[in-house]
């Protein structure tokens, strides 16, 4: 069963982990939801598809009161991503949903209506959270066409969607990379195959770096902390990406 | 979590969906009959004209008959536009269950006194409601026209029972003038046939 971690706390502002679902069918990808909060507000980033809704409401509820969501921030358009949309819809009819303003007409066949979606130009935007200012930065082509990652600069977080994703076997199901070679090895298949632009790794790379961040947290798979960050950064730079197999 | 769980849930809907396949085709097979019988309208005022005088009142019946045929089109059209509509209804009903019961699970995982959890429930119950009653007016709607197609097609049924009769006043014609009317008679009570199964179709399960 899924459960809510703390990654990060100062006083209100907080960022909770719902990672690693041991229990869920075998048939779906794990996901990894995080949740965003400062004070009386939430941000749910990539709130992951229609049949986990039940396991991540679940897990967030016991963390926080679910009624103080605010908003969903979905990097891309993916089922696992983004298809739970109208089931928080349902439990929060006035929920704002942040996405790409390439798939602001596509995200309402998951549910919403108009007033529901808040379009990401492609250079990103700002979006306020109680005191917080969240970027939403690009990653166009990383994978999806039009794809944004969250960066919180106070606490140091970039939530990084697809990129750094690994799909880890059951018996590595801990929060946290804990030995970065071992680990990468998960990651480098699903890097070469999803992962479509050169240009656009490169540039995201080299845009990242300049970041100040202390723990990367990805969409699958464990999250990166400390030196790992830049370990991985320097990895994916140097991966070839975009090929089948090889 | 067990996914499939949710799949058990029992789908009122989803026979409400079979429903409107079957009344859909009920219609395909009215609208097919009532194509036949303009055509075979046409040829039975064409054969009036060749039997001159002794099939005038079969001519005009014939001509009744072609009108009937038309105005049956017309009534199945406007049937079919209603089980159209009732599509986007059931679906509705399908999506706000389906909703419904994957925030319940949610709501049994989390225990009692998550906040906002009654009121999301209480809304959910609220839009079932609403598409219901949308769907039991249809229903309704869709009742109430296939009560006026049988009547119309009562019509139909006496015309080809007056066909007959003035067929037999057809002269040398006569035999071929009587096998168009039972012909009519036989299309207008597989009709009949097709409306009575459409009367006992309800979208909406009591």
């Amino acid at each position: 069963m899924k459960q809510a971690h703390c990654i990060y706390q100062n006083d209100d502002h907080r960022w909770l982990a719902i990672a690693r679902d041991a229990s869920k069918p075998g048939y779906l990808i794990d996901t990894n939801e995080y949740v965003v909060m400062d004070g009386e507000q939430a941000l749910l980033c990539d709130p992951g598809g229609i049949e986990i809704f039940p396991a991540v409401f679940s897990a967030l509820s016991a963390e926080c009161d679910p009624t103080t969501l605010a908003g969903i921030f979905a990097s891309h358009q993916d089922p696992d991503i983004i298809s739970s949309l109208a089931l928080w819809l349902e439990f929060k009819p006035d929920l704002k949903c942040y996405t790409s303003w390439l798939w602001q007409s596509f995200l309402p066949h998951f549910g919403g209506s108009e007033s529901t979606f808040v379009p990401i130009p492609d250079p990103g935007m700002t979006i306020r959270l109680g005191s917080l200012e969240l970027q939403a930065i690009p990653a166009h082509y990383l994978h999806s066409s039009g794809n944004h990652h969250l960066y919180d600069p106070k606490a140091k977080i970039l939530f990084s969607g697809d990129v750094g994703a690994a799909l880890l076997p059951p018996d590595q199901g801990g929060l946290y990379v804990e030995d970065f070679t071992r680990h990468i090895r998960h990651a480098e298949g699903f890097h070469k195959r999803w992962m479509g632009s050169d240009r656009a790794k490169r540039d995201w790379c080299e845009r990242v770096s300049r970041l100040d961040i202390d723990m990367m947290v990805p969409q699958h798979g464990a999250i990166y902390q400390g030196a790992d960050v830049q370990r991985f950064i320097n990895w994916f730079a140097a991966l070839e990406v975009g090929v089948l197999r090889g | 979590m067990n996914a499939p769980e949710k799949l058990k849930t029992p789908s009122r809907s989803a026979s409400e969906l079979t429903c409107i396949v079957r009344v859909n085709e009920e219609i395909k097979s009215i609208v097919a009959t009532a194509f036949r019988i303009n055509l075979m309208a046409l040829n039975a005022i064409f054969l009036a004209k060749r039997a001159g005088n002794a099939a005038l009142g079969f001519g005009v019946l014939s001509n009744e008959l072609r009108r009937f045929a038309q105005d049956l089109t017309h009534h199945m059209a406007s049937l079919r536009d209603m089980t159209s509509g009732s599509v986007g209804s059931v679906t509705g009903v399908v999506q706000q269950q389906r909703n419904s019961a994957i925030l319940l699970q949610a709501i049994r995982l989390s225990g009692d006194g998550v906040p906002g959890v009654r009121e999301a429930r209480k809304r959910g119950a609220q839009r079932l409601a609403e598409q219901h009653g949308r769907l039991r007016a249809l229903d309704l709607r869709l009742r109430a026209a296939v009560e006026e197609t049988q009547q119309l097609v009562e019509l139909g049924g006496v015309l080809a029972r007056s066909a007959k009769i003035e067929a037999a006043y057809g002269g040398s014609f006569s035999p071929a003038l009587m096998q168009v009317s039972t012909d009519f008679a036989e299309v207008i009570a597989q009709i009949k046939r097709s409306l009575e199964v459409l009367g006992k179709e309800r979208l909406v399960k009591d």
